[in-house]
């Protein structure tokens, strides 16, 4: 007996993410989604951007990592950070999320920054409530990155492209890197980065606040 | 691993919507997936061989559709295939264009051994 359903597998999923988005709006909390391969250097774009934002809005940062507590401790020096472990698992999940939530204080947010694990695929496809999704590609890992994982290039609101000061070492093709991503989505802006020697940073936190205006004045 | 999570999160539907048909044993599964998700259908089909275990769904197969990634241009409404993963309108070559299929993944539909055909009778479809 064959049976025709139609069910969304990621249903109970994004019913959840629903749920957080509508609590963030509530809470005027504006909040990024950060997604890229391991290593591209999430963490010190967060220390950066957190350092950086210090004085103008209240950041908290909840971060996901399969095993280890190393990120939580970086970033916790700058604001409150929740961690969660995934114990191998690829992405975090809305229902992940929501629980981490219940550990801030969200009357005192401005921005909740979400660091997902690090992964180019599995995060792109589970919606956690957020406002933007941030695509970070470091030039270390090589420009054909673009064309090999699209998708996270057509959800992603801005492209942070870091480790910019490497880009002659490496041999990476800017012009093959842009002209891969005007074929995916020419729509995106790009930031060139080196996080840790603080360039792009300021351009970032610039983008953050006001992407942040229009979005608060949408919701009022 | 991607599949796993995915694999996971298919089994509670299969088996609920197994429960509503009163069915015995699933015996075959079909997932269409968006050539979006990059889902392995091999790795898919491992990983819900699986997690099925010991379930109604004990060694049902798993086959994976592709659904083709296509869009639609919101200059001119031209509604196209995307290939390669360019994102262009072909008609007019504006970038700004709506994803419509690609990123979805469903359960599309189930066999299942009804309860009523015990060990004797086996009713095809």
């Amino acid at each position: 007996m064959r049976v025709d359903v139609v069910h969304n597998v990621t249903k109970l999923n994004d019913a959840m993410a629903q749920q957080i988005r509508e609590t963030l709006r509530e809470k005027r909390i504006f909040c990024l989604n950060l997604i890229s391969s391991p290593g591209s250097g999430k963490t010190t774009i967060l220390e950066r951007t957190l350092d950086h934002l210090r004085d103008e809005l209240r950041c908290a940062v909840i971060v996901g990592d399969l095993a280890t507590s190393i990120d939580a401790y970086r970033m916790a020096e700058y604001a409150p950070t929740i961690q969660i472990n995934t114990d191998g698992g690829c992405h975090l999940d809305a229902a992940m999320v929501s629980t981490a939530l219940e550990s801030l204080k969200l009357d005192e947010l401005d921005v909740l920054f979400i660091e997902n694990v690090g992964n180019l695929v599995c995060p792109v496809g589970f919606d956690l409530g957020q406002d933007v999704k941030v695509g970070i590609l470091s030039v270390t890992e090589g420009e054909d990155k673009v064309a090999k994982y699209p998708r996270i290039w057509r959800e992603a609101s801005i492209v942070l492209l870091n480790k910019i000061d490497l880009a002659p070492f490496v041999f990476f093709n800017r012009t093959k890197f842009y002209a891969d991503l005007e074929q995916v989505n020419a729509l995106l802006p790009v930031i060139e980065m080196s996080a840790t020697k603080g360039d792009g940073v300021s351009r970032f936190c610039d983008w953050i606040l006001r992407e942040r205006e229009d979005r608060l004045a949408i919701r009022r | 691993m991607h599949e796993v999570s995915l694999a996971e999160q298919l089994i509670g539907p299969v088996l609920a919507a197994a429960a509503q048909y009163g069915g015995e044993r699933v015996t075959a599964v079909t997932v269409r997936a968006g050539a979006l998700q990059q889902i392995v259908p091999g790795s898919l089909a491992l990983a819900f061989e699986a997690v099925a275990l010991g379930t109604l769904a004990e060694g049902a197969t798993l086959t994976v559709e592709t659904v083709p990634v296509t869009a639609r241009c919101r200059r001119c409404d031209a509604e196209f295939e995307v290939e390669a993963f360019c994102f262009l309108c072909p008609t007019c070559g504006v970038a700004d264009v709506a994803t419509l299929t690609g990123n979805e993944l469903l359960l599309a539909s189930l066999e299942l051994e009804p309860c009523e055909s015990t060990s004797s009778t086996t009713s095809p479809s």
